[in-house]
């Protein structure tokens, strides 16, 4: 056919033949460019209605622009010849490469992503490639993919193979489908419907050979090799393959479709994961010398000293550190730390010998957990996000929403709460952060749905007297406790509401906003959830309902009385869609006997057009006597009361959204003396006479 | 012809203050160059990729004129001379601070 014109295309000279037909180098006049040219086989017998269905196929193949897909240009017939022009891609097959043996981990995982990206685009587009080998994969001299053949195996494999029985017959008289058996998947091979899984399987095959120079089901005849893949386990990969490659050659290579990865995507993930791990193991440890820490020389400090109390207030555009004293009428700002990250989470820990704070950072640079020693003139900023998920696992951190301390007698223990849903513990005061399986591998997580704000574990409470009882409440899971210091954990949701869901009181899945434990009997517990209060006496066995004369059941914060175990404090919003104080007038509600009845508490907040919302973790209380109470709004305006919630004052205006609020009591702030756990008070009831102005100093902007 | 990082501002505290890093060694792809980046600058690992190993939501990088994410994500080949800059999705404050700072 050489010198031959077919549509525009000279052909030039023959490059190959496969079993769909044989390529050329063809030159196409009209546009003046190489391109490949393959005329498919007359042998391959194809009625009408298939080769129409071949050149819809290409066509739409056509449609898939990406670097790692070789480009159908046309498809057309002349003169009884179906061809197709194509991209002319110059390099060598994956096949002929891995020939010799197992190609470097490292290629494997270069090729291995740009195989899995040209089938996510694929797929995406609803098209299937059906016959992925590594003859069908060109690597080019750049070292860049081509997947050759996209959507052209679906109808010309099927006009081939009539079932699975022709199919291995077929494999043993044909060539022109030899080395394809040995990448079909289980389903193929047992007469079912393939889809895109079908292609991950043979990506599988396809990674697995790349590694080690062989497939990973052999055998003499099509029978043999067919089974193989039905029944048999490839034989393991060891070094040099990284385990995390294996790992996802073992899923590829799952018997049951539902068993695999479920998009390529998912597989470009991991291989991503696999290889952005293994390229930095060889190199030098990170520089010690690298800066850990950042000092903040341009931001307004408040200037801490022995007996100050401290508002630690977290907003969607950084922190602010703010100091009083006992008397709690004059404020000193400090901050904003970490400009315009949002600050989810803040904590003060004064347990053993310190006095620290902790926060949560996000922004587009990731989410870090960050602490200071000297109340905010210097923050620790790890190279390495200190809290992560496992590689195996598959998921990112999105959010810290919660940090939490262990009891009082495990100064070294913290939790955090993070979104994904997920809880964190660290046994080295921070240092380092593991994933608590437990509640990680629960069969109910994959169930679990995110709320509005994501999905998110937003709540953990320690019970101080059982060391091994711990609760954490995510939107949307429920609340879970552990009574096996975390090894095993049962939702605990018997009782509440879940608005949103067909059954009304399901297993799990409740929107739970928040909870609040009292420390001196661990066994009561108050519940605000998506719409709903309720109050459980028995470890959250069973919870009662206790909306009892409130203008509304929906919200999200829920405080406890640090000393009162009968006495809990809520802000009520109108309703899930209007998420603001209700009647535009900003109310507290305080029950004084576990729920039975509620009053409003408003002296000093704003009572006109106050459409304000008062989030779960921005509503908190000291622990001076009467006890002092604080809330925040989305709106940026701080209250605070000094008398337990009868008389408020406005603190500061004009913050970004108040996400939450922090408070603690500073015994010697000069460090290295001894430290004062924040539960303790340090000075004698002050009762206020009326509300005191507020005062705002020394406040950048 | 070395391929060129131009760093964000606030990724500089990690690469010593420098704005730009070339890389001596020949790369054949975007992750290739990165891994030689952090290798050099640990610190700025984190602050660009997921923990596994995907670039960031709101952090684009480009080789040229081109945004990666459509040429092929971490496995974007890259050549002699190239010039990769990593941007966050919506730019400025960062570098205005600096700015600011340097003048003081």
């Amino acid at each position: 056919m050489i010198g031959q014109v077919l549509g525009h295309c000279r052909i030039v000279a023959k490059i190959g033949e496969g079993g769909m037909g044989v390529v050329y180098r063809a030159y196409d006049e009209v546009l003046h460019r190489d391109v490949a040219l393959k005329v498919v086989k007359k042998d391959v017998r194809l009625d009408a209605s298939s080769s129409q269905h071949l050149l819809r196929e290409a066509r739409a193949s056509s449609s898939l622009a990406h670097l790692n897909i070789c480009t159908i240009h046309e498809v057309g017939e002349s003169e009884g010849e179906l061809y197709i022009v194509m991209e002319l891609v110059e390099g060598k097959s994956l096949a002929a490469m891995c020939a010799g043996g197992g190609l470097a981990p490292e290629s494997v995982l270069r090729y291995g992503v740009q195989i899995a990206s040209a089938l996510a685009r694929a797929h995406d587009r609803g098209i299937v490639h059906r016959d992925l080998k590594t003859a069908n994969i060109v690597i080019t001299v750049e070292g860049l993919v081509k997947v050759l053949d996209f959507g052209l195996a679906k109808k010309v494999g099927s006009g081939i193979f009539e079932g699975p029985t022709q199919s291995f017959a077929t494999i043993e008289n044909t060539s022109s489908v030899s080395g394809t058996l040995p990448y079909m998947a289980p389903e193929i091979l047992r007469g079912e419907a393939a889809d895109h899984r079908s292609d991950l399987w043979a990506l599988g095959v396809v990674l697995y050979e790349a590694a080690s120079g062989r497939l990973p089901f052999e055998g003499r005849t099509g029978f043999e090799i067919s089974s193989a893949i039905l029944r048999e386990i490839p034989n393991p990969l060891g070094p040099p393959v990284p385990p995390g490659l294996w790992a996802v050659i073992q899923r590829c290579l799952a018997k049951e479709p539902i068993q695999r990865h479920q998009r390529a995507g998912e597989v470009q993930a991991a291989l991503e994961a696999v290889q952005s791990a293994s390229i930095v193991s060889p190199g030098p440890a990170p520089d010690s010398n690298a800066p850990k820490t950042t000092i903040l020389h341009s931001v307004q400090h408040a200037q801490v000293k022995k007996g100050d109390f401290l508002l630690l207030v977290g907003t969607t555009k950084g922190a602010f550190i703010l100091r009083s004293n006992a008397q709690r009428s004059r404020w000193e700002v400090g901050g904003p730390y970490f400009h315009g990250h949002n600050v989810y989470a803040m904590a003060f820990d004064g347990r053993g010998d310190q006095h620290r704070i902790w926060a949560s950072t996000q922004s587009y640079w990731g989410t870090l957990l960050r602490s200071s020693d000297d109340f905010g003139k210097s923050w620790t900023n790890p190279q390495q996000a200190p809290i992560r998920f496992p590689a195996d696992t598959g998921v990112s951190l999105k959010n810290i929403w919660q940090i939490a301390l262990g009891r009082p007698d495990e100064p070294s223990i913290l939790y955090c709460g993070v979104e994904p849903a997920a809880l964190f513990e660290s046994g080295d005061q921070g240092e380092t952060w593991s994933l608590v399986r437990g509640l990680f591998d629960h069969p109910h997580r994959p169930r679990w749905m995110p709320g509005n704000g994501g999905l998110a574990l937003h709540t953990i409470l320690v019970d101080p007297r059982d060391n091994q009882r711990i609760y954490v409440a995510i939107s949307a899971g429920g609340v879970y406790r552990t009574d096996d210091g975390g090894c095993t954990w049962t939702a605990q949701n018997r009782g509440i509401r879940a608005m949103t869901m067909p059954d009304k009181y399901p297993e799990f899945g409740q929107c739970i906003h928040k909870i609040a434990m009292h420390p001196d009997r661990p066994e009561r517990l108050f519940l605000q959830s998506h719409w709903g209060l309720y109050r459980s006496d028995n470890f959250a066995e069973n919870w009662t309902d206790i909306a009892n004369g409130v203008p509304s059941d929906f919200g999200f914060a829920m405080l406890m009385h640090p000393r009162n175990p009968d006495c809990a404090y809520i802000v009520p919003v109108e309703s899930d869609e209007f998420r603001c104080a209700c009647d535009g007038r900003l109310r507290v509600y305080r029950t004084r006997n576990a729920g039975s009845s509620w009053e409003s508490l408003m002296r000093g907040l704003p009572q006109k057009r106050a459409y304000e919302t008062v989030l779960r973790d921005a509503l908190t209380a000291d622990s001076f006597d009467p006890v002092g109470i604080y809330l925040g709004t989305r709106s940026g305006q701080l209250f605070g009361s000094r008398d337990e919630g009868r008389t408020w004052q406005q603190i500061l205006q004009g913050l970004p959204s108040v996400v939450c609020i922090r408070t603690a009591v500073v015994e010697d702030a000069s460090g290295g003396s001894r430290p004062t756990l924040p539960k303790t008070a340090v000075a004698p009831s002050h009762r206020t006479k009326s509300a005191s102005k507020s005062t705002t100093s020394r406040r950048k902007r | 012809m070395p391929v060129t990082f131009h760093i964000p501002g606030a990724l500089r505290e990690f690469t010593a203050g420098h704005d730009t890093v070339k890389i001596e060694h020949s790369p054949a792809t975007l992750a290739e160059s990165l891994s030689v980046l952090w290798t050099l600058y640990p610190g700025v690992r984190d602050r660009i990729t997921t923990e596994q190993g995907q670039v960031r939501e709101h952090v684009n990088i480009f080789i040229g004129d081109e945004n990666v994410r459509y040429t092929g994500g971490l496995a974007s080949p890259v050549t002699a001379g190239s010039e990769i800059s990593i941007v966050p999705a919506v730019s400025g404050g960062w570098e205005k601070i600096l700015l600011f700072r340097n003048k003081r």
